[in-house]
């Protein structure tokens, strides 16, 4: 953890490294700390956040995307759509944006040491699991079998396109990537359905297999069931709570669903989680 | 032996303080409200009403800064608050229901991380509270366990004497320690007659009965039937002396400015919007029931405390008449 002790609120530098766009309106920063002793220290777990600021416009809350076994670096991917994240969007290499946290909780990834994974994403939730696909996948002899279904509207709708290439052409991941119907076109390799149909068709055997999804509330809404049908219990499933936050530390009051924090108590919850909350998310 | 302080002594106390570079904060007629602010002489002080507004802002601004930020030749440079210039405070004359308020907030500010710009000020602050001696039909504070002359939160108390001036209880070491310090202000009575704290007619609530039925009751058609017509217009929170949600925002261009920290509200309709579109309490009847559950569920799940003072702030602002003590007799009452 690399938290300020006296404010809170205060971000640290980092300087864009590099930018990938991923979509029309999509866009990966590659961020570098600017103070040495950050870059060193600055360490986190799968599945937790930060508030990225673009000074000028304000904060906006994404998880980390890259993973933690990749030092000296970390990345965010963020759709242009308010005032901040199009402030950041107008960034170039070599500019400065600031960095608070990690926040949040984690994927509990020891305890799914010698599980087979079911990766399950749809558009541009595919960054707060690609940190720990990658996490995994750089510690793969510790898993068994991984699969990983993404979809989105349409192909140029897909974030990590070359990532998909490179997990398709690895040899141990099974990819299994869709577009929406009508989503496709002429040079389309992958499936055509909606996500949670082509998890059912997909089949991953449940037994010994955690299971993690990000995407959409609708998206998630009809895939537990598919899960459920595949024998996939509810604590063996996995999510992420998305919401809107601004503090990241339980204090400005925003996020909560129930009496459960996001930003403290999540962002990560398994679905037995999940389904136990207020359903107000 | 009782100490007292008589109303021109008082005044004397305000003006000692402000001598010794204090920041002097209390009840000051303000047009035609009354409300708590910086005082620049002590017969500024005014003591008959409850000021319109809560004393919240003595510790939690309405809005702050916590860092600038400068690009100068490229290069961006974050700045920091310095902490160490905030004054020396004294809260003269709050409520009950206000000087409990800061206590209560302490817990969100510092579980976990340590909210520096909220703690320093409640450091540097002593609170001198002040009992009630009279009580409108919105005060409400013996039902949510408090009382006009509950010395909650306060360092030093007042309490009004039949025969004019005040009783001074000491509370805290804060409170003697500055009671010391102007000694010769106050006077050792016998014996005190003080004036008979007023009795709010709200009957005391079973907070605990009403924590039971939030905690079964999410879904309930009742939070529809009361906040259809809530206007989420923010009021009720921007009084309330516990209510402490915040936004953070930049100031500036991208070049210069401040980041600042400023209330907010779950009332309004933006408060959860996700950038996507979709909102969580897309609905007011949803936003006022997480009012409601935050301050008698949430807030007592994690920290064991109530967020309410039973100032009664809220029901006198609401536009549309929703009353909070009415909302909890009900809730109370169900089975």
């Amino acid at each position: 953890m690399c938290i300020p002790d006296k404010n809170i609120y205060k971000p640290h530098l980092a300087t864009i490294d590099a930018i990938v766009d991923e979509t029309h309106d999509i866009r990966t920063f590659r961020l570098v700390f600017e103070d040495e002793a950050v870059r060193d220290s600055f360490a986190f777990r799968a599945g937790q956040f930060a508030e990225y600021s673009a000074f000028g416009a304000g904060e906006s809350t994404f998880c980390i995307a890259s993973s933690p076994t990749r030092k000296g670096h970390i990345e965010c991917c963020f759709r242009a759509v308010g005032r901040v994240t199009e402030a950041l969007r107008r960034l170039e290499v070599g500019d400065t944006v600031g960095v608070r946290g990690p926040y949040g909780n984690s994927f509990p990834i020891e305890e799914f040491f010698g599980r087979n994974l079911v990766f399950v994403a749809g558009g541009i939730a595919l960054p707060p699991l690609r940190t720990l696909i990658w996490n995994c996948l750089d510690w793969r002899e510790k898993f068994g079998d991984i699969t990983i279904v993404y979809g989105a509207r349409t192909e140029a709708d897909l974030v990590y396109k070359r990532e998909l290439r490179e997990w398709e052409e690895r040899g141990d991941v099974r990819l299994v990537k869709t577009v929406d119907p009508g989503g496709n076109g002429p040079s389309w390799d992958g499936q055509v359905g909606f996500v949670p149909m082509v998890l059912e068709q997909a089949a991953p055997a449940a037994e010994n297999t955690i299971a993690l999804v990000c995407g959409p509330p609708v998206m998630i809404k009809f895939t537990l069931p598919v899960l459920e049908k595949l024998g996939f219990g509810d604590d063996a499933i996995y999510t992420t709570l998305e919401n809107r936050m601004k503090c990241g530390l339980g204090k400005c009051g925003r996020c909560n669903v129930g009496n459960v924090y996001v930003c403290k108590d999540g962002p990560v919850f398994t679905a037995k989680q999940v389904k136990a909350m207020p359903q107000e998310f | 032996m009782p100490k007292t302080i008589t109303e021109q002594n008082l005044h004397l106390l305000v003006d000692a303080l402000l001598r010794e570079g204090k920041r002097v904060v209390g009840p000051k007629r303000a047009g035609t409200v009354t409300l708590y602010e910086p005082l620049r002489r002590g017969e500024e002080l005014s003591l008959d009403e409850l000021p319109r507004r809560s004393a919240k802002e003595t510790f939690f601004p309405v809005c702050e800064s916590i860092l600038s930020y400068e690009k100068r030749e490229g290069r961006m440079t974050v700045r920091d608050v310095d902490l160490s210039r905030l004054p020396e405070s004294v809260l003269i004359a709050a409520r009950s229901c206000d000087a409990a308020a800061p206590g209560i907030l302490d817990a969100v500010f510092s579980w976990d991380y340590h909210d520096e710009f909220y703690l320093e000020r409640r450091r540097r602050t002593v609170i001198i509270g002040l009992a009630c001696t009279t009580a409108d039909d919105a005060c409400f504070c013996t039902a949510v366990g408090l009382s006009p002359a509950a010395t909650q939160g306060s360092d030093l108390f007042l309490t009004p004497l039949a025969g004019g001036g005040y009783a001074c209880a000491v509370v805290t070491e804060k409170g003697e320690a500055l009671l010391t310090a102007h000694a010769g202000l106050f006077a050792e009575a016998e014996s005190i007659e003080a004036l008979p704290p007023a009795e709010p007619a709200a009957a005391p609530l079973d907070l605990k009965r009403i924590k039971a039925w939030l905690d079964a009751n999410f879904e309930h058609p009742f939070w529809g039937s009361i906040a259809e017509r809530c206007a989420g217009c923010g009021a009720c929170a921007f009084l309330c002396p516990a209510c402490h949600c915040f936004d953070i925002s930049d100031e500036g261009s991208e070049t210069k400015g401040e980041r600042r920290k400023h209330w907010d509200a779950c009332g309004f309709g933006k408060f959860t919007n996700h950038a996507s579109g979709h909102n969580p309490r897309d609905v007011q009847p949803q936003r006022y029931r997480n009012r409601i559950m935050h301050k008698f569920k949430y807030y007592d799940d994690k920290f064991g405390l109530t967020l309410c003072t039973g100032c009664g702030r809220c029901i006198r602002a609401c536009p549309v008449g929703i009353d909070i003590a009415a909302v909890l007799d009900e809730i109370n009452s169900k089975p």
